[in-house]
């Protein structure tokens, strides 16, 4: 498999330094795992998670958490108590 | 020829008291950020909790869809970056739907109807909401986290009508079912339309367009057409392969046009996996049988008034398709009245009045208890056909009680034979000549009469005993 670091640093939102070192990385750990590829599965439903059961659940009653003003207060730009972010081109 | 395919997906707001996995409340209007917590607002280390209520909710959705409902469903992660949604990923369910194979029935005008298939329905949870202004943009998260069922066709219309007419049907199964408030105007109820054509005949459908965020039925309807048009346009200039791509589109409410979203979602590769923090969500086959103890659906309440109260399919259809307006009829049968009272005032004359006033059924100043008063004026000869229509008008201004109202417009009607032949008396002395035309045999003169002496009682004379009495005196 080829491994596309320009598309990866787009989807990630991560600049990579040193491109080509970490292609190789990549490309190792998929050579890595690609034998799994050798299993036959097709008789195997498939398993989304390894553990037993299932999601527990919660019953629907509000509670208010009361952390949006310290969140606000933390974030990198607030006003008005919306965060504030770059503009976003429509 | 061209056949016009059209598949939809809806999303509908799910009205719990909570969000989808965390306990923030989900009132709407509410100060910005005020309705967030640690998970909602995605800080390290919290985890989502799913809301019982809102897997009651799509499950009963999927018993008012014949659906099946998996025993066993599973939530993904949609992976994108937008400052809508903190944890740059939507959790929603991909691999396996709560809700698949359903299917409703939509009803055209001329009493036919048609199936159409619903390929599933899954829980998934809203975005926040941005606000763009000149140099920034501004984030609340109050809405991020809301659940949300999104509810999938099979691409089974075939013109803008079926689609609004579906549209129609399971926003009234939805309101029905009290499962969403499915206000379209605050966008509680949402729908991405995915338009095609292909040849009459031809197999393979042709190139999807996608139009996004679409909350009117009238805007739907504009949005097709305008899509059909560019795309049949586009076959017949032999520029097909160029100008249809399978893509994004926005519809522009004030030109009536979709353009084109090119760029902004080519790169759109949500890497769906698995969320490991959450399991596979796991029902009972005795949890799913209780959520399919559901309230009575607009086509089982539109049969039964057909079957026990007679009355017309299409003016069942009108009724039965609001849920309050079907409210409002019961309440209004409940006083007493007759059917075909009860569906003539409210389809007719009161409707009549709302529309004119831009009024919905439920800001109407006539509620159910004074249409119902009315209507027993006028079945116990209180009152005439024309005194119920001035009265139902006076009453769209005033808040007045329908007897006092009555009195105060002077509309109570005259029964009595004594003071109906002292009018009928006087009517005939004026007009002697007329007499004696009507018996000579010139007989569509009786009409004459009769208005005459509906006018000289100001319209208060029961126009039946009228009639009655004209003849006797006639002869
Ligand atoms: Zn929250």
């Amino acid at each position: 498999m080829e491994i596309d670091i320009e598309k990866l640093e787009k989807l990630s939102n991560l600049k990579v330094q040193n491109k080509e070192e970490i292609a190789h990385q990549l490309q190792d750990i998929l050579e890595y795992v690609e034998n799994l590829g050798e299993l036959d599965t097709d008789a195997i439903e498939s398993t989304f998670s390894t553990l037993e059961g299932g999601t527990p659940v919660r019953e629907d009653v509000p509670v208010h958490s009361g952390v949006a003003q310290d969140v606000l207060k933390q974030a990198p730009n607030a006003q008005d108590d919306y965060f504030i972010v770059p503009n976003i081109i429509e | 020829m061209f056949e016009i395919v059209i598949g939809l997906e809806v999303h509908a707001q799910l009205n719990t008291k909570t969000k989808i996995f965390c306990s923030c409340p989900t009132s709407f209007n509410e100060h910005q950020n005020s309705n967030t917590c640690p998970t909602c607002l995605a800080l390290p280390g919290a985890l989502p909790v799913l809301n019982k209520e809102a897997v009651n909710k799509a499950m009963m959705f999927g018993h008012a869809v014949n659906a099946t409902i998996n025993e066993k469903s599973i939530f993904n992660r949609k992976n994108y970056f937008y400052p809508d949604n903190p944890k740059a990923y939507q959790i929603s369910q991909f691999d396996v739907a709560i809700v698949e194979d359903g299917e409703l029935m939509i009803d055209f005008e001329d009493g036919s109807s048609k199936r159409v298939g619903i390929t599933r329905a899954h829980l998934e949870e809203d975005a926040g909401k941005n606000t763009h202004e000149a140099n920034h943009s501004k984030v609340d998260l109050n809405r991020c986290g809301t659940p949300l069922l999104e509810i999938v066709s099979e691409p089974d219309m075939r013109s803008a009508e079926e689609a609004v007419l579906y549209l129609k049907k399971l926003h009234s199964i939805v309101r029905y079912l009290d499962i969403s408030d499915a206000n379209m105007q605050e966008g509680s109820f949402r729908c991405d339309v995915n338009i095609s054509i292909r040849p009459e005949g031809q197999e393979e459908f042709g190139t999807r367009v996608e139009v996004k965020n679409m909350n009117s039925f009238k805007f739907i309807n504009q949005a097709i057409n305008y899509e059909v048009n560019r795309q049949i346009e586009a076959y017949e200039d032999g520029v097909y392969e160029q100008e249809v791509v399978q893509e994004t589109r926005l519809f522009n409410t004030d030109t009536g046009e979709t353009r084109s979203m090119r760029g902004k979602e080519e790169s759109a590769d949500y890497r769906y996996f698995p969320d490991p923090d959450l399991l596979p969500l796991i029902v009972t086959k005795a949890d799913i049988e209780k959520a399919g103890n559901i309230p009575e659906l607009p086509d089982e309440k539109k049969q039964r008034y057909i079957d026990e109260l007679g009355i017309r399919a299409y003016d069942a259809t009108v009724i039965c398709a609001d849920k309050a307006v079907a409210n409002y009829f019961d309440e209004v049968l409940e006083c007493g009245v007759s059917a075909k009272n009860a569906v003539n005032y409210l389809t007719n004359e009161l409707n009549g009045l709302l529309n004119k006033e831009g009024l919905t059924i439920h800001e109407s100043p006539i509620d159910a208890q004074k249409l119902g008063a009315i209507i027993k004026n006028l079945e116990d000869d209180t009152i005439n056909g024309k005194g119920a229509k001035k009265l139902l008008e006076f009453l769209m201004g005033e808040q007045t009680e329908v007897d006092a109202a009555i009195e105060k417009l002077g509309l109570k009607q005259v029964s009595d034979d004594g003071a109906i032949l002292a009018i009928i008396d006087e009517v005939l002395s004026n007009n002697e000549d007329k007499v004696e035309e009507y018996k000579g045999g010139k007989e569509k003169l009786f009409g004459f009469f009769v208005g005459q002496v509906m006018k000289a009682s100001r319209g208060s004379a029961n126009p039946a005993k009228v009639n009655e009495l004209l003849r006797e005196k006639l002869g």
